[in-house]
Order: C-alpha cells, then structure tokens, then sequence
C-alpha cells in the first residue's frame, strides 16, 4: 500500500486525492466486492485495506496511513 | 503506579527542535498501563513529531523504542546502541527514567515528553486518582487504609478543617474530604476509638523535608571487590 500511494501521488498529472480505506471483511469488504462482480467503478485512487472488523482499527494505522501520503482515510465496517 | 501524562505537542518539539535525529523511548510499566508513555503511545508520538515537522519543513528522524522500564540499567543497556546514534532522547517515561537515561548515557541530551503527575490508581476507566504522597512514615494503619496526607488538602492529621462540607472538600465539589472517607470507614469498621489518639505533628524529615532520601539494604548489596 505505502509504495502504492507514492507511485500515484509520483505519476499522476492531475492531483487526484489519494483514500486508503479500511474496510471490515464481514461487511464492508465484501460490499466491495460486491460492487466489484457488478463492474461498478470507483477511483484507483482509493487504496482498500482489509481488517477482520474495523474494531481492528487503531490510530497507528490510520497515522501510517497519513505518514506515507495519504489524503485521506476512510473506516468502513 | 505513578501517573503520568503527555506534554502538549508544540512543548515537546520545542524540546527537540535543534536536534536531528530523535530516539523516542517508551517505558513499559507505570507510564505504560496508564496510557502515556507506553510502545504504543511511543509510536503514536514518533509519527506525530515525524508528520508535524516535515509539515513545518523541517523534518526530523524520529525513532522510537520501548524498553521494559526505563529505571534500571540492565533495561537501558539494551537500547544502548540507538541511544548512541541519536543526537536527542526524548523520554516517555515518568522524571526518573529521564534522569536514570541521562545518568546511564553521560554525553546524551535527555528531554522528558512526560509530566510527572503522582503515585494514583486508576479509579475507573480513564480516571486516575492521587492516593501515596510517598512521606516515608505510613500512618494507613491509623486512618483505615485512607491517606490523609495524600488525600486531605491540607494534609492533616487530626480530623477535617472547616472547609469540610457535605461530605467534600472546600477546594472542589469533585473532591472527597479524606477525614470524612475514615470517619465514614471507622464508622462501618467500629474503630472510632481510632480518632481519639491525637496525633503529634509529624515529622516530615521522612519525606522531601529530610533532602533526597535513600535507602540502603546490606542484606541485598553485593560484596565489593575489598570484601
């Protein structure tokens, strides 16, 4: 993930708001899929993280997030 | 335990602030399980420090480890070498690992990241609470496990001031009055003949009143190398 939202943050002309999003597996995960297997769209700019429930979540996480470029975080559970 | 808690964010990089490299260093016991210089709050603070300062365009290397306590040197040994490459240690835990750091490591530069608060417990959760003053002359046994020294304002020995009210203290309406906590449990426990001791003034030369104290025990020393 972290190299990911540098090469983007690098190769992107247009700045576009990098997300990382930590979704729940029981959930939120799956709802991505979901959206996946119904070829909705969203940006490649939103990176996904899967958590065995957002519970998982600690400030570290979304601190790292944020130290490696992030924009934004999202929680979704 | 002795409690403790984080010095606001602009105070401490004001600590460090000429420093280039900074070795954050937690402590794993009082300051840890009340939350305020623990591995967990030491990573939290090093990426704080590491985000704010790139921000402000100056950004810093901060590292950061945790030791298990930082008031023994067998445990600041094992950080020896990150201590070395450091030019700044920032201490996470309470005033005496940040000097017990600065007498173990001589030519290293120590700031606290931590004040010092008080020797409490946690009462409920997120709550903690001043019950030792550490005087060195315990008197619990007189005042049914209720420190008046820590818990009364003013300290007193012989029952409550004037500003006892309800069942509180006149400092604060979130504040018990200790000398009505021991009535109240002399009272449950039948000891009330307790509070017809007077107590004399108390020495205080057992506690900071006497300087620095030590305390040395011959039965634990090791033999020195004459012996």
């Amino acid at each position: 993930m972290d190299q990911q939202v540098t090469r983007n943050r690098e190769a992107n002309q247009v700045w576009q708001q990098q997300i990382v999003c930590y979704a729940c597996e029981h959930c939120a995960y799956a709802a991505a899929d979901l959206a996946g297997t119904l070829r909705m769209q969203y940006p490649p700019s939103i990176k996904i993280v899967q958590l065995p429930c957002s519970g998982k979540l600690d400030v570290l996480m979304v601190l790292h997030a944020f130290e490696q470029g992030a924009d934004g975080v999202m929680v979704a559970g | 335990m002795i409690v403790a808690e984080q010095k606001p964010l602009q105070e401490i990089k004001a600590l460090i602030s000429n420093a280039q490299n900074v070795l954050v260093v937690g402590c794993g016991t009082c300051v840890t399980v009340c939350f305020a210089g623990g591995e967990r709050e030491a990573a939290i603070l090093a990426a704080s420090l590491r985000m704010s300062t790139r921000l402000d365009g100056k950004p810093q290397e901060i590292r950061h480890e945790t030791v298990q306590r930082q008031c023994e040197w067998e445990y600041l040994d094992q950080i020896a070498e990150l201590v070395q490459q450091a030019d700044i240690v920032l201490s996470l835990g309470c005033g005496i690992g940040v000097q017990a750091i600065a007498e173990h490591f001589p030519q290293k530069w120590v700031v606290p990241g931590l004040n010092t608060t008080f020797l409490g417990l946690p009462s409920e959760q997120g709550v903690w609470v001043e019950r030792c003053a550490a005087c060195g002359d315990c008197i619990l046994g007189l005042t049914g496990g209720i420190c008046p020294i820590a818990r009364c304002s003013k300290s007193l020995l012989n029952g409550p001031c004037g500003g006892s009210e309800d069942g509180h203290c006149e400092i604060s309406p979130d504040t018990p009055c200790a000398w009505q906590l021991i009535y109240d449990r002399l009272l449950s426990m039948d000891k009330l003949h307790l509070l017809m001791e007077i107590q004399p003034p108390k020495n205080w030369r057992t506690s900071r009143d006497g300087g620095p104290r030590k305390i040395v025990r011959e039965d634990l020393r090791l033999p020195t190398k004459e012996e």
